[in-house]
């Protein structure tokens, strides 16, 4: 069986999810979206997946729409939170799990979504941060991710605007600026994947296309290896199936550039279970 | 804010836009490509509505073009954008990189928290965030407090009154009562926290009508209500309608450039000088399509394919 980043992307998302989390993705996010329903289908069942910006609960989409507030999202959703409900329990500490994205991460997760260049006379306004700079004090883990980390310009050494707080900003550290929620756990990109010992992006595995080299050469800051670096775990047969079926249009496409998209890959012989 | 007795608050589209003043702080109901109050906002641009000072959670199109009209001074949503579908807000972009606007972006639970401090009446409440975010550089009226019980430092925020809100309701009825779905997003918090609600419904209908469908917004809470029927086109109006990706996604071409931006508002706003023009422009059929997406989910699908 084929399958292309994009896919093998989101089911990489997907597995940052443990079973019995409550998840929330932000707007824009139609990987984090689409991962939430993947895992919902496979290997966390009785997660509580809160719907981006309809803030439904436990929906069964029969499509994935282009936009995070469509009606669409709410089907066979027993209950839509309101507004403040979601928010109270984010705040509150009740939310286990929230995706963030940024036009710039840093080496300790701080992610910017505000603006690239001064924010008096930006160079690139970007959209904005939602609800995040709230959020990400007291959700107890986040699942950062970027799908242009070989742009070379995501990863960088310090973001230009701090919107979301990862583990340490001039400010101080998490603890000693009194935030509930332990910050950064992970860090997916289209080349490998990061976790933050210390507070600190680590690399620990990469895409069996990519080397260490290219990783290096895309990322900003310098960042430590971990000693058993090893490939992304390819994705199940189930995994795949409750992806395609979820996400008909595709909408997760949308977070690639078409270079990307032609990476294509298959299961090797003796390559992980396709259970 | 305060309660509103009349018993009969059916004005035009026209008046109820008469309402907002140049340099009105404005909050804007509805999210991202759903319930904006376009309408309103359109009519806002037709009579040349200057400084405004807007507020909102996430929001696209209706601040877009509303900077692109040259009415916006202040911007003071959390996001403003067409999502990864048709990406960043050209007109608000290209004002906020030309130094045009001032940029006091904001956080969806801090503007919430700051509603409820006008709800409740009083001066400022915490939020546990912001610390450590660059959004409060733009936010010089943060403070600093200290828990008298705890001791914990926490940022306190400002009572937020909006000068007046603008909404869009499914159904209402004379007196004000208003109906639409969830998601509600700050709409109710906007509607108690505001000097002035205005709105506009997709049917006028009689209260029975709208006490069956469920009350969202209650009369003594809105000054004045018009009926606007495809009021939030190009946006969804669940379950009237599904948002017009199509026409989005021209405007997102158009307003890639200034002239693009001006013909769009040209030909679509102060061309069409009401409503129903406007409704022409885009097309009966058009908008009938976009009424159809309950037929199936192949039909639902084929909007956004």
């Amino acid at each position: 069986m084929t399958f292309t980043i994009d896919e093998w992307f989101v089911v990489t998302l997907a597995r940052t999810i443990k079973d019995r989390e409550a998840v929330f993705h932000g707007f824009g996010s139609p990987c984090a979206q689409v991962a939430m329903h993947v895992a919902r289908h496979t290997h966390a069942r009785d997660m509580l997946l809160v719907e981006g910006a309809t803030y439904a609960v436990n929906p069964e989409p029969e499509f994935i729409p282009p936009t995070g507030n469509d009606l669409a999202l709410q089907h066979r959703a027993v209950y839509q939170l309101r507004f403040e409900e979601f928010f109270d329990a984010a705040i509150r500490g009740d939310i286990d799990r929230m995706f963030l994205s940024g036009g710039q991460i840093d080496a300790w997760g701080n992610t910017n979504v505000t603006a690239v260049g001064p924010i008096e006379r930006p160079k690139v306004k970007l959209g904005g941060g939602g609800g995040g700079c709230n959020l990400a004090a007291t959700i107890k883990n986040l699942t950062l991710w970027t799908t242009r980390h070989g742009s070379g310009r995501t990863l960088v050494e310090q973001c230009d605007f701090v919107t979301d707080m990862g583990h340490r900003t001039k400010e101080g550290t998490r603890t000693e600026l009194g935030f509930t929620g332990g910050g950064p756990e992970w860090l997916v990109t289209e080349l490998g994947v990061f976790d933050f010992p210390q507070g600190r992006a680590r690399l620990r595995q990469t895409y069996p296309d990519v080397t260490l080299d290219q990783v290096t050469d895309a990322t900003g800051f310098s960042f430590e290896v971990a000693g058993d670096l090893k490939h992304v775990p390819f994705p199940s047969a189930a995994e795949l199936a409750a992806l395609r079926s979820v996400d008909p249009l595709g909408v997760r496409r949308q977070e690639f550039s078409s270079t990307e998209l032609k990476r294509v890959f298959e299961h090797g012989s003796g390559a992980s279970c396709a259970c | 804010m305060p309660f509103f007795m009349d018993t009969d608050k059916l004005v035009t589209l026209e008046e109820a836009a008469g309402r907002v003043r140049d340099g009105d702080v404005v909050a804007l109901g509805g999210g991202l490509s759903a319930r904006l109050p376009m309408a309103l906002v359109r009519e806002l641009v037709r009579q040349g509505r200057r400084d405004l000072h807007l507020v909102g959670s996430a929001h696209g199109i209706d601040v877009d073009l509303l900077v692109a009209a040259g009415a916006v001074s202040v911007c003071e949503e959390s996001y403003v954008g067409f999502e990864q579908d048709l990406g960043l807000a050209p007109a608000y972009r290209r004002a906020a990189e030309g130094g045009d606007i001032r940029l006091a972006e904001s956080c969806c639970v801090t503007m919430l928290t700051q509603l409820r401090a006008a709800e409740a009446g009083v001066p400022f409440l915490p939020v546990r965030g912001v610390k450590g975010s660059d959004i409060r550089r733009l936010h010089p009226e943060y403070a600093e407090i200290t828990c008298p019980f705890t001791g914990e430092v926490l940022i306190a925020v400002p009572a937020l009154s909006p000068d007046v809100a603008l909404i869009h309701a499914s159904l209402g009825d004379r007196r004000g009562n208003l109906h639409f779905d969830k998601p509600y997003v700050l709409d109710e918090r906007f509607a108690s926290a505001s000097q002035l609600v205005i709105a506009t419904v997709e049917r006028m209908v009689s209260t029975e009508e709208v006490a069956e469908a469920g009350v969202t917004v209650p009369a003594h809470l809105v000054t004045a209500v018009a009926e606007a029927p495809f009021g939030a086109h190009p946006t969804s109006c669940y379950p009237e309608y599904a948002y017009d990706r199509n026409h989005l996604r021209d405007y997102v071409a158009a307003a890639a450039t200034a002239e693009g931006a001006s013909e769009y508002l040209a030909h679509y706003v102060t061309g069409a000088p009401t409503e129903l023009a406007y409704r022409k422009l885009v097309g009966e059929e058009n908008l009938e399509r976009l009424t159809g997406w309950d037929k199936s989910t192949h039909a639902w699908k084929e909007l956004f394919a």
